[in-house]
């Protein structure tokens, strides 16, 4: 029973979507907004599940004195300290904006994403500049025919995107780029989608009919 | 080879954090010409009567806000100011800050008010899930919105939407990566036929061309569309995006430069790449 419940289950959920993406039977769409219910409920679940992980291998890395011991103590400070406000904020726990009122108008939940939160996520993502240069000067070579292809449209994509590229090749830039992207790169682009939704096809037809079982560690 | 290796990247960095520093503190700005797609994404939004209901999905966070929020600035000025009732999703936890603020900001300039003329249903968890649950039926899931916890009946804009995106006549997203314009191109505007709009970021940008005009109506990509876009709406808007404008094509010439730089590091470590293999079969020789 341990196999068949699982796979009698997958079996009528996949049905029932694909009867109700099929049919404008009012009972199928209610079913399958059903089934949706459930599915965003299990994703909340795998945030309960996904922190109670991170803070059973962080403990365990705490205890056994691990080099990244004291960012994991960061860590699981800052998690529970925001989860507080955030819940202390939201259900009012210590009065409306007494004890969380933040500076100026915003709660410190707010301070903390916007002082915090932003300009590290923006930090992040603006190294990208520094290591691409890098790279480029370091491992983007001309090495073979198909590298070189590579650099070239990489080179054209590059220019034809800034008003710069626009200027110095009197125009050319973005016509080449245009070329590039409406027919080398869609028409690529629609063959490997076309694929892959065939095989996406495939699997799932297999999973609703209870061929493939490897979600259930076979 | 050697050479390339042995050499400090913190020049690199250096040429790259100088350049950039410099040019945007004293660079100057340059209006970009018009794309196809822009141009596609303004029309639609133009051609839609007064009082049409767009949902526009916050798909993004802090690290490609760059590229994103001003695109999204942009449209949120077009919408209100073309009178268009706007239902705010997000599927990116970190979106809907931007969300409220960017409308509080703006709405009272257009004089729309929340409720009526706007809502911000907030963040739904599970991805195309999400999506697919948002197109099949709004109102399961969104039984409340994001600001302080409304009744879904009670919003007036809400109450006159059905099931099966009925009611909603464009979708528009801010799409950094997964889930984004892809998604919701599976999950909502092929199902409904609903018309979809997007700004991507660069990288998911060329994804788009396989898609446009049937199923992406129009997209602004990256920092270029967005920039492009604003200079469309900036008379329309009675120059409430000049700012934006101004900064995004400052931008623009910082970027343009940046590329430059890139482009010469390759040549040169290419040069480099031939010149010392060509050294070292001759030493063979």
């Amino acid at each position: 029973m341990k196999r068949e419940i699982p796979i009698l289950l997958t079996v009528l959920c996949g049905l029932t979507i694909i009867w109700s993406f099929f049919s404008n039977y009012p009972k199928a769409d209610a079913a399958n907004t059903e089934l949706l219910q459930w599915a965003l409920i299990f994703f909340s679940v795998a945030f309960i599940l996904g922190i109670t992980n991170l803070i059973r291998v962080s403990l365990k890395q705490i205890a056994a004195k691990h080099n990244d011991s004291a960012y994991k103590i960061i860590l699981l400070v800052v998690m529970f300290a925001y989860l507080f406000i955030g819940l202390a904020e939201q259900h009012e726990w210590f009065g409306p904006g007494s004890l969380f009122g933040g500076p100026g108008d915003m709660t410190v939940k707010d301070w903390v994403y916007r002082k915090m939160f932003i300009p590290l996520q923006a930090t992040m993502f603006s190294l990208l500049a520094f290591f691409i240069a890098s790279a480029a000067f370091r491992a983007f070579r001309a090495r073979s025919m198909e590298s070189t292809l590579l650099l070239l449209a990489g080179a054209i994509v590059m220019l034809g995107q800034v008003p710069l590229g626009e200027q110095i090749t009197g125009g050319l830039a973005p016509r080449w780029l245009a070329f590039l992207m409406v027919y080398i790169n869609a028409a690529g682009q629609k063959a490997i989608i076309i694929g892959a939704t065939l095989g996406v096809l495939a699997t799932g037809l297999r999973i609703v009919l209870g061929i493939e079982r490897s979600y259930l560690s076979e | 080879m050697a050479a390339i290796h042995d050499f400090d990247r913190r020049w690199i960095f250096l040429a790259m954090g100088v350049l950039v520093t410099t040019l945007y503190t004293l660079g100057s700005e340059k209006a970009l010409t018009n794309s196809e797609y822009v141009d596609s994404y303004y029309a639609t939004i133009e051609a839609l009567p007064e009082g049409s209901v767009v949902m526009l999905s916050a798909d993004f966070d802090p690290a490609s806000a760059a590229e994103l929020l001003p695109a999204y600035t942009a449209t949120i000025h077009h919408l209100l100011k073309r009178n268009l009732k706007v239902v705010n999703v997000a599927t990116w936890p970190p979106a809907p800050p931007y969300t409220r603020e960017e409308f509080y900001r703006i709405a009272p300039m257009y004089g729309a008010e929340y409720g009526t003329d706007w809502t911000a249903m907030g963040f739904l968890p599970g991805d195309d899930v999400a999506m697919g649950n948002i197109g099949q039926s709004l109102r399961s899931a969104y039984p409340k919105d994001d600001v302080d916890g409304t009744e879904y009946d009670n919003l007036p804009l809400m109450a006159g939407l059905g099931d099966n995106m009925e009611g909603v006549d464009l979708l528009i997203t801010m799409s950094a990566g997964y889930p984004g314009i892809l998604e919701w191109i599976a999950q909502v505007g092929g199902r409904y036929e609903t018309p979809i709009l997007a700004a991507t970021t660069a990288v998911q940008t060329p994804d788009l061309f396989a898609f446009y005009p049937n199923q992406c109506v129009g997209f602004l990509g990256a920092a270029t569309g967005a920039t492009r876009y604003l200079q469309l709406i900036d008379e329309l808007t009675d120059g409430a995006v000049e700012e934006v404008k101004l900064e995004n094509q400052k931008r623009m010439m910082v970027q343009s430069w940046a590329h430059m730089l890139i482009i010469l590091l390759i040549v040169v470590g290419n040069l480099i790449y031939f010149f010392g293999a060509k050294g070292k079969q001759g030493a063979k020789a």
